[in-house]
Parts: C-alpha cells; structure tokens; sequence
C-alpha cells in the first residue's frame, strides 16, 4: 500500500474514524488501530470498537494497494505533528512509513486479521435533511444515560416512527427529551429503533456541513452515511420506557422566562451549586428568583423578570440538568410547566412546539 | 513567654457500655435477666461478641471461641444477635452525650469519648457530669454503663475501666460506675496498673518487657526510653514510654458522618462457585439498601468484598453517577463486580458495601417517581412492609427458598456462621 495526501485532509480523515477506535481491556489490540485500505485512487480509513464503527473516504494518489490497520493515536498525533503539505504513506514489512518533508517515521502495524469485518449497509436508503437532524440530535442526545451497567436500554435514542413524522426521545431517567421531526418519514409505521447515543454524539460531529443524511437500517444496525463518512451501530435491542404516561397532559403552573436571562442567571447561581446541592427556583407572581445554598460556602440569589400564573412553589433542579434542557430549547422565551415541587417539570420553546424536555426536580427539605 | 496555661481539668470522659449487647438482648426479653447471656456466632468457627455479667462468672469473656464458651457454660443463652438493635440503642446513647456536649467521639456501638470541658458552666463539674449521664442513660434507656474522667483520653478510658463491675465464681460486684482521675493523680493511679492495661501491649511485646522485669506500668515507666525502643522498636518504644507517663495529648474528635454501609459474613464453609455468591450478593444489596433507606443515605459506589480461603481479601467497587439507595440496583452492580473475582480457592466471607454517601435530603428523583408503577414505590412498599410485619415478611424474589424467605439482616452472622448453616 502507497499513497500521497495533503496533510489536513488526511489528518481530518484520520481524525474521524480513530474516535471509534478503542483501548478497553478485552477489546482485540487491533481494535485500538485504523483500518486503512487502498483501492483505485481512494483510501478508506475505519475505526471501530464492536458496538460503532466509522468509515471515512479519501481521494488520495495512490501508487500501490493494500490493507493495513495502524496504531489509532499514534499515526493521528504524528499526522498532526507533521509540517503542512503533502504526506506520504507507504506499508511495506510490517511497518507503515509515514514522511513529510524532512520527517521520517516507521510505526508498526496491528494484525489486520483481527480487526472487525466491514459489513455492507442495507441497501434500503432514505434520505433527510442534515441541518435538522444535527438540532435534534443536539437537543435529543445531552439527555441519554452514560450508565451501561443499571439501565443499558437509556444509553440510546429511540427513533420512532410518528404519524406526519420522525420523533427523537432520549433519557437518563432524571429528565426527558422529545424531539419531533415534522414531515420526515424516514421509518415504516410505527417502526421504533434505538440507537447508542454514543454513535449519534459521534454521527454530530460530521453533519456540521453536510445538506442530506442518509439512513439505511437492517435488522441489528443502523448506518448513517454523510458525504463520504459512514457512521454503523448496533441498535440496542429491549422496550424503551413508556415514556408517554410520564407527560402530564395539563399543568396549573406555568412560567414564562426568556430563554438567555435564564440561562445567564442559572449558570450565574449555580457557582454556589456544587455536587448534589440544587439550584431552586422561587416562582412567584411578580417573578422568578434563583437561589443557590452550599452549606459550606454560602448562598447565590438572582431575580429575573418572568411571567407566571400559578400557585407561589419553590421547586429544585440539578442546575447542569436544567442548563441543558434551556439550552437545547431554541427561540426567545421558554415555558416551565409543573404540578408540584416533586412532579415531572415541562420546559419548552414557547415558538416551537417541537421541543420538549421533562425534567426531575430535587426533593429539597 | 508570659501567657500560662489554664489550669488542667478532668474534662475528657470516657463512656463504656455495660455488657452492651447481651443487656439489651435482655431488654427485649425480660426473661433472659439474671441468666448467662452470650451473643455471638454459634457455629463452629464462632466468636463471644458480648455476654452478660451472668455469663463471665463462668469464666466466659468476649472474643473466646463459642465452643469453648459452650464447654465453660452449657446452660447459657446464646444469641446470633441483633445488629440493627443494637444500632437503635447506640443512636439513643449518643442523644443523651448529644444533650450534654457536642464533642462526642464514637469509638464503637457501646463506647464514645465525650470532652465536657465547654460542658461545665452548664452542668458542673466533669464528676457531676458523668453521673449524670449515667443516670440518664439508666433512667431512659435502662442500661447501665461506667465512666472515666481524666485529663486525657487514655486515662479516662482505662478509669472508666477501673469503674466496671466485676464477675467472678463468688459474685458480681456492682463497680464504682464512675471514676474520677484528679489532674496529678494520673501517675498514682496508673503505675499500679498491669502493663498489658497499656494501649498496644499485646502478648507479644508483654513477653518481651517480662524479660526486663516489667510487670507493671510503674517499672515500665522506670525504663530509660532508650532500652524501651531498642527492645521494642522506635515507635512502639517511644509509644509505650510516653503512655507510662501518661502523655496522650489525642483530642476528642467529634464523630464525621457516616461513611459507609455494608453487610458482609463469614461462611460455615467455603463457597467455590459463584452460583450460591450470586444469591447471597442479592441478599445483602437488600438488607444494605433497607439500612441506607432508614437513615435517609443513599451512595455513590457500590463495592464488594471478597475474603478467600487463605484470608487473602480483595475489594472490588464501582461509582454510579448518582447516589443509590435501591436494593435492585446495588444487587446489579455487586453482581457484576462478583464475576470478576475467581472464587475456586474457596470464598469464605463476602460483603457489599456501600460508599461515598449523601443525605437524601436533597434527592434528584428520577422518572420512576413519577411513574406510578416505577421500583422506588416497589422499595418504599417493602420498608412499610417490614416495618409492621417483620425483616423476613418481604423479600428479593431470588431469594424465596423451599422453606420461605432466606432473608439476613446484618448481624446474624456478624460474629461467625450460625450453627445451623
């Protein structure tokens, strides 16, 4: 295998698909690598830990063909290292030859028979929107659970097919993100699959420029194909909470608050909010007031203008939890909806309804 | 320097439990009183863990093998214990050093230091003090205890000591209940003391001070440190010399919080698969998870303890992102943590844990909450459940046996298997 690339190029290419690569203990040492192979004029990069896989492609002139599966970081940090211009790579015995300018280096390869097999995508596509996709995967996918060991079926988005669209729902069980999609009909009816947030966090980071996504889903994977990356994940197979009985349908209380103040006031407050100590909001007639107690380090207050009818309560949230449904929101103005201190909180865009986070509060005494 | 120091005054107390277990064994069945008591395991790799006054008449003292305790007293009442009972009562002891001083240093369930020196405007001087919290304890828990008062913590525990009551063949003596160690009295009063009443004379070191003669404290005291250290060590040396003087300048350190909660027990015989350790991590997940719920704690890491056959012990733990407090959840994380650990050498004690905890005062409820058929309604159902109906009316589905619930709670096993096991 031999080739020749711009530097940047060939960085970002790596970039991309060594992110899927991994060091976990039991994984097959190949599995810490790259996969580069060359055919025609092209080189395909993939990176891969079992569960996510990611492909890239890359024009490049090639002078050679072949396959080989290069240390993940190293050849991403020398790449980086390297002057600007042209790179070149070459295999031969065992090693791969990476030069640029004055620089020379010889780095070992992995056994590329223990890499994963690339399989083929379903040949099923539908296409959609990228710039969409990318804001509701960034609202959606802040709220999965990191927590493989108690409740592995919340590390994933569940895409579900709704009428007149595609809906995004993810949670960690502390708080609930909704997402609709109007008009995309990327599933059959009432087709529902879950997705590792992980692949989806990783499958954002490419949709940046990108027009269209592409999807096509088997059985047991779901591959996203943007411009000439390739995103594969094992679906993660179980019931996905019936989250719906979780969303009150009506709600006496309700708050109306520009969206920045109170993003600006919480992150303010939250100073005085450490680890397992809550941010409470006073909501009152004339207003909403923040207040931040650490028993140790003292207390943070903020008024901010807002609107509200309802009952004067006091109810608290974890301040990163609340930041981050505020943030996901989108427009001017937010609503927070609630029953009481202990029940399920409702915030959303007061401009798009397409929104919704259902968040927990703190039980504070 | 001009400045002097204030005037030294015995205001470090020492409070000792009386036969703490086995009294309130027979608190709770009035008809143990006056009989020998002993509370322990009672297999065969048992140990006395207490036993009532009745019981040491016969020679029965806590840490002796209960088989030998048996042989001494075939007619005493032996009892696995009640752990959480006991743990009841020591939170009401520690209410009535709480309405004295804030200064209180719990050492175990039936034993605190208490520094009254900010106590005295209120309540007098530190002899009155003891008294008082004597009575009180006798009066409102029905249990009695014996105090020292000193101007250091060793002193005060070694009078408070000289305060028990006695038993012998010929009786019980009843004991001063309190003793007072005046400031200056302190060498008076411990050079008479049998060496082995020093803090770190363990039979091994007591060999090595009889070869210079030393019996007592006072003859301790009489060695140049520098014999002391050579003979002994630097640290245990030094040590020794300065307690001989009675130098312990340790402060009452009030008690933090608590760090942990865990369940652990030592097994009649080694477990060499993990079919039976899965069961028993269920097991203690669900009397750990009923404790944190109590005491309104929930914790962040999960661990686990392993004890093998040749006492080689391992702890494996994982922290969650939130703290816990749910029997299910602790069960599934000690039953990951238990598959990594090889048990064919043979297990003979397991235990899981629970760390890193917070006060549920400020709880991040989760959906589960809200959801009307979520598992923290199934567990507050299980602690109503126990509460009025008894710890094995309700239990983890796993572990519903033949014979009914093979519920534990912490303590059945504390000191050794039962010997039914």
């Amino acid at each position: 295998m031999k080739f020749r690339s711009e530097r940047d190029a060939l960085l970002d290419a790596l970039g991309i698909a060594a992110r899927a690569a991994t060091t976990r203990g039991g994984a097959p040492q190949a599995l810490s690598g790259v996969r580069a192979e060359v055919v025609g004029d092209t080189l395909h990069l993939a990176g891969s830990d079992l569960d996510l896989t990611v492909q890239v492609e890359l024009p490049v002139s090639a002078t050679e063909p072949g396959v080989a599966v290069i240390p993940a970081k190293l050849a991403t940090d020398i790449v980086r290292a390297l002057e600007p211009g042209a790179v070149s790579v070459e295999v031969d015995e065992g090693e791969a030859r990476i030069a640029a300018g004055r620089s020379q280096f010889a780095v070992r390869l992995l056994a590329s028979e223990e890499f994963v097999k690339l399989r083929d995508p379903a040949p099923d596509a539908v296409t959609l929107a990228a710039a969409d996709f990318a804001d509701a995967l960034r609202q959606v996918v802040p709220a999965v659970s990191h927590d493989e060991a108690t409740r592995p079926i919340l590390t994933g988005v569940l895409m579900a097919a709704e009428p007149g669209g595609l809906r995004l729902v993810a949670t960690d069980s502390y708080r609930l993100a909704v997402r609709d999609l109007p008009g995309q009909t990327v599933l059959r009816e009432g087709q529902k699959v879950l997705v590792p947030g992980r692949a989806l966090g990783e499958l954002a980071r490419v949709l940046a420029n990108a027009e269209t996504v592409t999807l096509r889903l088997d059985p047991e994977q779901a591959t996203f194909e943007v411009g000439t990356t390739r995103v594969s994940t094992r679906l993660i197979e179980g019931e996905f909470p019936n989250y719906r009985q979780l969303i009150p349908a009506s709600y006496p209380n309700k708050l109306t608050v520009g969206r920045e103040p109170l993003l600006a006031a919480v992150r303010r407050v939250r100073l005085l909010a450490r680890e397992n100590t809550p941010v409470r909001l006073n909501l009152r007639p004339d207003g909403l007031e923040l207040t931040a107690i650490d028993p140790e380090h003292g207390q943070a207050r903020e008024d901010l203008d807002a609107k509200y009818e309802g009952a004067e309560m006091v109810v608290a949230f974890n301040p990163q939890y609340l930041i981050d449904g505020v943030e996901a929101a989108t427009g001017v103005e937010v609503t927070l909806e609630t029953l009481d201190a202990l029940k399920p909180a409702t915030l959303r865009s007061t401009e798009a309804p397409d929104y919704l986070y259902l968040l927990m509060p703190v039980r504070v005494s | 320097m001009t400045a002097t120091l204030p005037e030294p005054e015995p205001t470090i107390l020492h409070v000792d439990m009386n036969a703490f277990y086995a009294a309130v064994e027979v608190l709770e069945d009035p008809s143990l009183a006056g009989k020998p008591v002993i509370v322990g395991g009672t297999g065969d790799r048992g140990v006395v863990a207490a036993c009532s006054y009745e019981a040491r008449m016969f020679g029965i003292r806590s840490a002796m093998p209960s088989t030998r305790a048996r042989r001494l007293c075939p007619h005493a009442v032996f009892i696995p214990g009640h752990f959480d009972l006991y743990g009841d009562y020591s939170r009401r002891i520690h209410e009535v050093f709480k309405a004295f001083t804030p200064l209180v240093e719990g050492i175990a369930l039936d034993e605190a230091f208490l520094d009254v020196a900010g106590a005295r405007r209120l309540f007098g001087p530190a002899a009155s003090i003891a008294h008082a919290i004597r009575d009180r304890i006798r009066d409102d828990l029905g249990l009695s205890c014996s105090v020292g008062a000193a101007t250091t913590k060793f002193i005060a525990k070694l009078a408070s000591e000289a305060a028990k009551p006695t038993a012998s063949m010929k009786g019980i003596e009843p004991g001063l209940g309190v003793k007072v160690v005046e400031p200056g009295d302190e060498l008076a009063f411990l050079h008479p003391l049998p060496v082995q009443a020093l803090w770190g004379v363990g039979p091994a070191t007591f060999e090595r001070l009889s070869r210079f003669g030393v019996r007592t404290v006072g003859e301790l005291a009489e060695l140049p440190e520098a014999t002391l250290t050579t003979a002994l060590g630097a640290a245990t040396g030094s040590h020794l010399h300065a307690l001989a003087w009675a130098r312990d300048d340790r402060r009452v350190e009030p008690d933090r919080a608590t760090k942990s909660v865990s369940h652990e027990e030592t097994y009649a015989h080694d477990h060499h698969e993990l079919e039976p350790l899965r069961l028993e991590t269920v097991r203690m997940a669900d009397s750990v998870a009923s404790r944190l719920r109590a005491h309104h704690l929930a914790g962040r890491t999960i661990n686990l303890k392993v004890r093998f056959h040749d006492f080689r012990t391992i702890t494996r733990s994982r922290t969650l992102p939130i703290a816990v407090d749910r029997g299910t959840v602790i069960a599934r994380v000690a039953g990951e943590l238990l598959e990594t650990i090889d048990p064919t050498s043979g297990v003979r004690l397991l235990g899981v844990g629970v760390s890193n905890l917070t006060e549920d005062a400020a709880e991040q409820l989760t959906l589960d909450d809200a959801d009307p058929a979520g598992w923290t309604d199934a567990d507050r159902a299980v602690d109503e459940i126990r509460r009025r109906f008894g710890d094995r009316a309700v239990g983890p589905a796993a572990l519903v046996g033949r014979d009914g619930l093979l519920l534990r709670r912490r303590g059945d096993q504390q000191w050794g298997p039962g010997a039914d096991d």
